[in-house]
């Protein structure tokens, strides 16, 4: 079997650089929630959910069980990120909304009205956001809430000191939701769409406030932390939910205006993708310039179809099935990250990750096996 | 021949639809017949979405509409009596999972095709779905699931729809984000989709097929 040649920096860096390099096997970078951090780690839901601290312990002991990857994302710990703003949804929590053992959970409704949106457009998304949303949300107990920030610096150094421990990056330098994805959620699926067929101009108006916002906030913070990878959400704006004219008008023009921002610097965009984008794949080789994206794809889409469309041009990562991580035997990960690996990664840019991320009831044995396979496979051809 | 009201909804002209139905009430038409036209429309929706030209927004909004059209349509309804229903379906975000779109917009359009359709809501108890299968005796059961912490009641469920003598009336089917064959075996049920109006699609076929259609 030959050797690795590269750290895990050089490697995930290499993967991004499609299609300029090649690492020397596939990059490792699975997205784990804190839900299945908890069930990896042996606590619970709620311990999870209401004490930031678990989260670094999990990750931690997480990573040391299954041997390592390549590069981690850590403040992915749910309840935290409404408090940041990342996650701008009221949730279920664990041990507070729900049962301890349950996974946390989104609770999507209309919680922004139409009426927020001129606002938005007056002061901003992130004043509007911490000023007056972030109370019609957040369900987190008034002194869990207050001890927040301290966590949170606790939590981010004791990540970092981890990450500078074992000579790893983080997944990315900084993430926001796309527009479409941000108000699809925060005003719920059904009224999105009437605004999206009803309200056109002043969604238009909205959008282009917040992906202004985005590139103002995130450019400069991405640019800081040294990581050339900004992760970018998206699960609405597909052919699975909107003809191509409503993608076209409200997802395509905030994402090429975020993707020349970020690339203007270097950085390339990794755009986490779920639900069927089969028919829009080909229009990110139309829209982006070459090599300033990556798709996160989830395993609805058809990732080896899309490596096709976007050979030589965009990277792309992902995405075996969470229900293989639940139902399937290390033999069906196996097979399934070898054709991944085999189909997608021959001329590099792809990074093998779960599709959307690792579901919180995988089983141990599967996720070794994604792990293990991705080390030994390619250096063993 | 299509409609006014028909028309009106296929084309997703939510003020024009309502009002039509508004003023046909207040007249005095026969809301069943209005009722019948704002299916018709339903249907013609659908028609377009099998054909390609609309996508699974427009079955939400048309859905949306034809909601609060039968809503307005109710008071008149409930004084000539109930509409006639063409099956049974029970349907259930199982427990573990609190999401419900893709469940919610398969109730809606299963409504406009004329079936009588019991949603027990999220986070069920696979207890709760067989009570209420006991109860109305439905032609098919639905579990839907964004995340997979969802699986195991579903396959209790399935257990206990047979374990209660009612599984060989009943066809099960699941649907959702992260499932999939796999799943639907894992659950015992008959039908797997990600796609609502399939799932329609599949009912209006069983039904025909029972009937000797």
């Amino acid at each position: 079997m030959r050797q690795e040649t590269m750290s895990s920096d050089e490697r995930v860096d290499a993967a991004y650089a499609y299609p300029l390099e090649k690492p020397d096997r596939v990059p490792i970078v699975p997205l784990i929630l804190d839900c299945a951090l908890a069930t990896l780690a042996g606590y619970t839901q709620a311990q999870m959910a209401t004490d930031l601290d678990f989260g670094r312990k999990a990750l931690i002991k997480v990573f040391e069980d299954f041997g390592g990857w390549d590069a981690v994302y850590t403040a992915q710990c749910m309840a935290w990120d409404q408090l940041t703003g990342f996650f701008p949804v009221k949730l279920r929590i664990p041990g507070i909304d729900v049962p301890d053992n349950y996974v946390l959970q989104v609770a999507e409704e209309e919680v922004l009205k139409v009426e927020d949106y001129d606002k938005i457009i007056e002061i901003g998304w992130d004043k509007f956001y911490f000023d007056e949303y972030l109370d019609r949300i957040c369900t987190l107990p008034p002194d869990v809430r207050s001890a927040f920030p301290k966590m949170l610096e606790k939590y981010l150094t004791g990540c970092e000191e981890f990450k500078a421990q074992k000579g790893i990056q983080n997944a990315h330098g900084g993430g926001a939701f796309t527009p479409f994805f941000l108000f699809s959620l925060t005003r719920s699926l059904t009224k999105f769409t009437e605004d999206l067929y009803y309200r056109q101009e002043i969604v238009e108006r909205v959008c282009q406030r917040f992906t202004d916002d985005t590139i103002a906030k995130w450019v400069p913070l991405v640019k800081q932390s040294g990581l050339k990878r900004f992760f970018y959400v998206d699960e609405r704006a597909s052919a699975f939910f909107y003809p191509p004219a409503v993608t076209e008008r409200f997802f395509w023009p905030y994402a090429q205006q975020l993707v020349d921002a970020m690339w203007s610097e270097g950085i390339v965009t990794i755009f986490h993708l779920d639900a069927n984008w089969d028919k829009n794949i080909p229009d990110f080789r139309k829209k982006l310039p070459k090599g300033s994206y990556n798709l996160h794809l989830d395993s609805t889409t058809d990732i080896f179809a899309a490596k096709e469309v976007l050979r030589g041009h965009g990277g792309i990562q992902g995405d075996v099935p969470p229900a293989l991580f639940v139902l399937g035997d290390p033999e069906d990960i196996k097979s399934y990250v070898k054709r991944l690996i085999d189909e997608c990664a021959d001329d590099g840019g792809f990074v093998l990750n779960a599709g959307c991320s690792v579901p919180p009831d995988a089983k141990p044995e599967n996720f070794r096996a994604f792990i293990d396979t991705a080390k030994t496979y390619e250096l063993s051809k | 021949m299509t409609t006014e009201l028909a028309s009106a909804l296929m084309d997703l002209k939510r003020d024009e639809a309502l009002d039509i139905v508004k003023q046909r009430a207040e007249a005095g038409d026969d809301p069943l017949v209005m009722l019948t036209e704002c299916q018709d429309g339903m249907t013609l929706v659908g028609k377009r979405f099998q054909d390609g030209d609309y996508f699974l927004s427009e079955l939400l909004l048309s859905g949306e509409i034809f909601k609060e059209a039968t809503a307005r349509l109710k008071p008149y309804i409930a004084a000539g009596g109930p509409p006639k229903t063409i099956g049974k379906v029970v349907l259930a975000t199982m427990r573990g999972d609190v999401h419900d779109l893709g469940k919610n917009i398969l109730a809606t359009l299963l409504e406009a095709q004329g079936f009588e359709v019991h949603d027990l809501g999220v986070d069920v108890q696979p207890t709760s779905v067989v009570d209420k299968a006991k109860e109305v005796r439905p032609d098919f059961v639905g579990y839907s699931a964004l995340i997979t912490t969802a699986f195991p009641a579903m396959k209790e469920t399935t257990e206990l729809l047979a374990a209660a003598g009612l599984r060989d009336d009943i066809k099960v089917m699941v649907g959702g984000g992260v499932t999939t064959e796999d799943v639907r075996t894992y659950a015992g049920a008959d039908f797997h989709t990600l796609d609502a109006s399939e799932g329609v699609a599949y009912c209006l076929q069983q039904m025909a097929q029972k009937k000797g259609v």
